[in-house]
């Protein structure tokens, strides 16, 4: 492919990344301040932990953007594999740390906005994700192995799917109907872990970029309908 | 009769107060609110540390009323209830 070319298509892809990383902190945004008042008169748990889920998304992909623009303005592989002559590597590796503190954080706030009655939920355990999560992103960066990455989140979505399936069961029995809520936390958490990996492996997913982003920002538009529907929210 | 949750338990004490012009005396607001003494003080303080409930009147002679806060929790129940269970929170 002519060098011209190329430069257009990285253009391109470059350009849908940022519209995609504004959608989906805008969406984020919009969960979190849509939900303040119901926090600030209930001032109920599970709703602090769902409003803190959405901030730290919002606050992962705007790291992940950041991410994005240095990979492409150096245009690099990924992250790790700029030359260290060409950009401070300690930068770099500041930037990952917060990326997978942040997305970490995110998932399992969303988990614990739903489990935090039967894991009598109390902030104490939020510090311990707090660790958990930094403890995560500090061992991927040092040990600078995308796949042990992969790894740490592909367990992590294995424990949301087998957290979401009990508590889908147990309601199920409860109240004796469908929740589709259900499904899209699981996507949620799906599209999530494939954002990862487009970000540590950016060729894995090449050619279903496009797709990927549009589902991932389909499940952040309905949940903001749903939040603004419930929340009464203009 | 299912145990009534906190946030049940606050509705109920707010809505007493709103039922009774807005204006009502401890002694009575603990009885109709169905809740122990040592429960209902705790309930109280918190709800004068949130703002939602107001004393007006000196010792002996105290009266409860909501703030602008009560009402609006009291307009937004259902809607932080429906919430609280479509998201399964």
């Amino acid at each position: 492919m002519p060098p011209r070319i190329m430069q257009q298509f990285a253009m391109q892809s470059f350009s849908t990344e940022i519209i995609y990383s504004f959608v989906i902190i805008f969406c984020s945004l919009i969960i979190y301040y849509g939900t303040k008042e119901l926090y600030e008169l209930s001032s109920h748990k599970g709703i602090k932990y769902f409003r803190q889920a959405f901030l730290f998304f919002a606050l992962a992909y705007f790291f992940r953007s950041f991410i994005k623009l240095i990979v492409f303005y150096f245009n690099a592989q990924g992250i790790l594999s700029i030359s260290p002559r060409l950009f401070n590597p300690l930068i770099s590796q500041v930037t990952l740390i917060f990326f997978i503190y942040f997305s970490a954080m995110a998932v399992l706030y969303l988990l614990y906005s739903v489990m935090w009655k039967k894991w009598n939920g109390n902030d104490k355990k939020v510090y311990l994700f707090h660790l958990l999560a930094f403890a995560i992103s500090l061992f991927i960066v040092l040990s600078g192995n995308a796949l042990a990455y992969l790894g740490v989140n592909i367990l992590l979505f294995f424990i949301v799917l087998f957290v979401v399936y009990t508590s889908y069961k147990n309601k199920k029995k409860a109240k004796g109907h469908k929740h589709n809520l259900y499904i899209i936390y699981l996507l949620l958490s799906f599209f999530w872990i494939i954002n990862i990996i487009d970000i540590l492996i950016p060729s894995f997913f090449q050619n279903f970029q496009l797709l990927i982003y549009l589902a991932s920002a389909a499940i952040f538009f309905i949940m903001v309908y749903k939040v603004l529907k419930k929340a009464g929210s203009s | 009769m299912a145990k009534r949750n906190k946030l049940e338990i606050i509705q109920n004490i707010l809505k007493i107060i709103q039922e009774n012009h807005n204006s009502i005396k401890p002694t009575p607001l603990l009885r109709q609110s169905n809740i122990s003494t040592a429960r209902f003080k705790d309930y109280f303080n918190d709800l004068i540390k949130k703002k939602f409930i107001r004393e007006t009147g000196h010792k002996g002679n105290k009266y409860i009323s909501l703030t602008e806060k009560g009402f609006k929790f009291l307009e937004k129940y259902k809607t932080i209830i429906n919430f609280i269970d479509e998201f399964e929170l």
